[in-house]
């Protein structure tokens, strides 16, 4: 491997004067890493012991407050924040705590390490947390956002966004870019999202999404409402679908729009003509097409919940 | 199962000793039971960490030191007159069996007395309240104060718990949803579960894991919600 390591630091930090002893020690602190010879582009940030907020900037270096708590001196020693910055403009953060069989046990509930990050605007973020937040904000080149229960909310991004969680709610605000967000069983709320591609599931929770724009947009629960305000693009898809949940699909129209919904009770509204029946699918058009123009699709779907629609003028 | 009986048999199912039937039900109660699990991996902790110790070996000296009191007490034993022998054998026992014998006197006498008790006669009024029923108290252990180090390396898996319990669950509803398909269908749809399903099961514990779960769950809500294998198939 060519890749040279630049720097490998262990931030342990000396842990702060207390002057209050009943509280338990808390470490703060500030390090900046400059790029060695290439921009920072990525940053990979894995921390299971608390938040991560990763805010972006104008600015080309990479600014970590890591915030550790402990219940004593000993247990605050620890805590560890490595951080590796590669020349190729890729930094890895990690959190971890260090083994020490001969310490007494430290419970993980005891001990918290948060970090706060200012990152260059044109890197790519990958973030993965367990409890903790998971915030990323005003950012230009995306990234891939990881958590098992805590809940991640991004705003003010560009570029391309994933996120994963399992129970953890997930809200995206002003993204502008591909969005494709996975949850097992927790809420998604999406608001301002502009980009080619919107996939969403939600397993359990619902998914709400308001001002979404998109060419493609998919959503999908088993459980969960879906509730959506969107914009149909030319030529775009649509697909909304819930196995018991209930689905309201609101759209502001450009064109012509094709509906095809099924669903335990269907309401297409007012607005929709030539309205049909085959199969269990109720299909409608709204507005004319000619020979240039193809018709935006929509398909909304429920097996065993109710399905409405409505064109908003 | 219950928790009570999770940790019954907790030992016997880490030591590989529990009957496929019952490691079956103890697995399926772990990867519901948090309290339980946190027991799992503490104990399992604590096993790796035995075997991770060095073998040591005794050195020589101790066991002739051990031979050599053994053969001093049976000497000293030798010396003893008779009667003390046969008492000191007896001695131990002698309790338990006086204890059994009054505890036995105790319900003859009861059983006497009620048997020969008049007819007309009022039951005591005490036997009329209802007798304190001393119930065992139950064992709850202390909590589990598991090493941070444990419990962050135990994560990644219990995560992966997670995304399969949930991948379990859609695929339970899968017969239902099945009705509307053929079979060539139904085919297609068990063929690509299993390769995904052994994809995931294989992966490497942690964010590759993960993936591969959610891979089969995308899939699973594309063929059951969208119906998207019915729809690459024609429409039934």
């Amino acid at each position: 491997m060519k890749r040279v390591l630049l720097a490998l630091c262990v931030l342990t930090g000396v842990a702060a004067a207390d002057p209050k002893p009943a509280k338990p020690p808390i470490n703060g602190g500030t390090v900046e890493v400059a790029p060695a010879g290439h921009p920072i582009t990525h940053v990979a940030i894995d921390n299971p012991l608390g938040d991560v907020h990763v805010i972006g900037y104008d600015g080309k270096t990479l600014k970590i407050e890591p915030r550790k708590q402990a219940p004593d001196e000993e247990a605050m020693d620890r805590l560890r924040v490595s951080l590796v910055a590669n020349p190729d403009g890729t930094v890895r953060i990690t959190t971890a705590v260090d083994r020490d069989r001969e310490s007494k046990p430290l419970a993980r509930s005891a001990v918290r390490i948060d970090l706060v990050i200012h990152a260059p605007r044109n890197a790519k973020i990958d973030a993965s947390v367990s409890a903790g937040k998971l915030v990323l904000e005003n950012m230009d080149a995306g990234g891939e956002l990881d958590t098992a229960s805590g809940p991640i909310s991004v705003h003010n991004v560009s570029g391309e966004v994933w996120t994963h969680s399992l129970s953890g709610s997930t809200q995206l605000v002003q993204v502008f870019g591909s969005v494709d967000v996975q949850s097992m069983s927790a809420d998604v709320d999406l608001d301002t999202i502009n980009g080619e591609h919107l996939v969403a599931s939600a397993g359990k929770g619902k998914i709400s999404g308001r001002r979404v724009h998109a060419r493609d947009v998919e959503l999908t629960t088993t459980d969960g409402r879906i509730v959506l305000e969107a914009e149909a693009a030319l030529r775009g898809h649509l697909v909304v679908s819930s196995l018991h949940g209930d689905v309201d699909v609101r759209l502001h129209r450009h064109g012509a729009v094709v509906v095809k919904a099924r669903g335990n009770r269907v309401e297409l509204g007012t607005a929709t003509t030539r309205t049909s029946k085959a199969d269990g699918w109720v299909t409608a058009q709204v507005g004319q097409t000619d020979q240039r123009e193809v018709a935006a699709s929509v398909e909304l779907r429920s097996r065993y919940g109710n399905v409405q629609f409505s064109i908003i003028e | 199962m219950r928790c009570e009986d999770c940790r019954r048999d907790l030992t016997a199912y880490l030591d590989g000793e529990l009957a496929d039937e019952r490691g079956s039900a103890l697995r399926g109660h772990l990867r519901g039971c948090a309290e339980c699990r946190a027991i799992s991996d503490a104990e399992s902790t604590l096993r790796d960490g035995l075997r991770s110790l060095p073998p040591l070996d005794p050195p020589s000296s101790l066991w002739a030191g051990v031979q050599a009191q053994l053969a001093a007490a049976e000497a000293a034993d030798a010396e003893k007159p008779r009667w003390r022998r046969t008492l000191a054998r007896w001695l131990p026992v002698v309790p338990r069996y006086a204890f059994g014998g009054l505890a036995a006197a105790a319900v003859a006498l009861v059983i006497w007395s009620r048997l020969h008790r008049a007819p007309d006669e009022p039951a005591p009024v005490a036997a009329l309240t209802p007798t304190p029923v001393i119930v065992e108290a139950k064992v709850v252990p202390p909590p589990v104060d598991l090493d941070a180090t444990a419990d962050l390396a135990a994560e990644p898996a219990h995560v992966g718990d997670e995304y399969r319990q949930a991948a379990d669950e859609l695929l339970a509803q899968a017969p239902e949803i099945q009705k509307e398909w053929s079979d060539a269908q139904r085919q297609a749809f068990a063929t690509k579960v299993a390769a995904l399903r052994t994809q995931a099961e294989r992966a490497e514990v942690g964010k590759p894991s993960r993936r591969a779960w959610e891979g089969l769950i995308r899939y699973l809500e594309g063929a059951l919600i969208r119906s998207d294998v019915a729809l690459a198939g024609g429409a039934p």
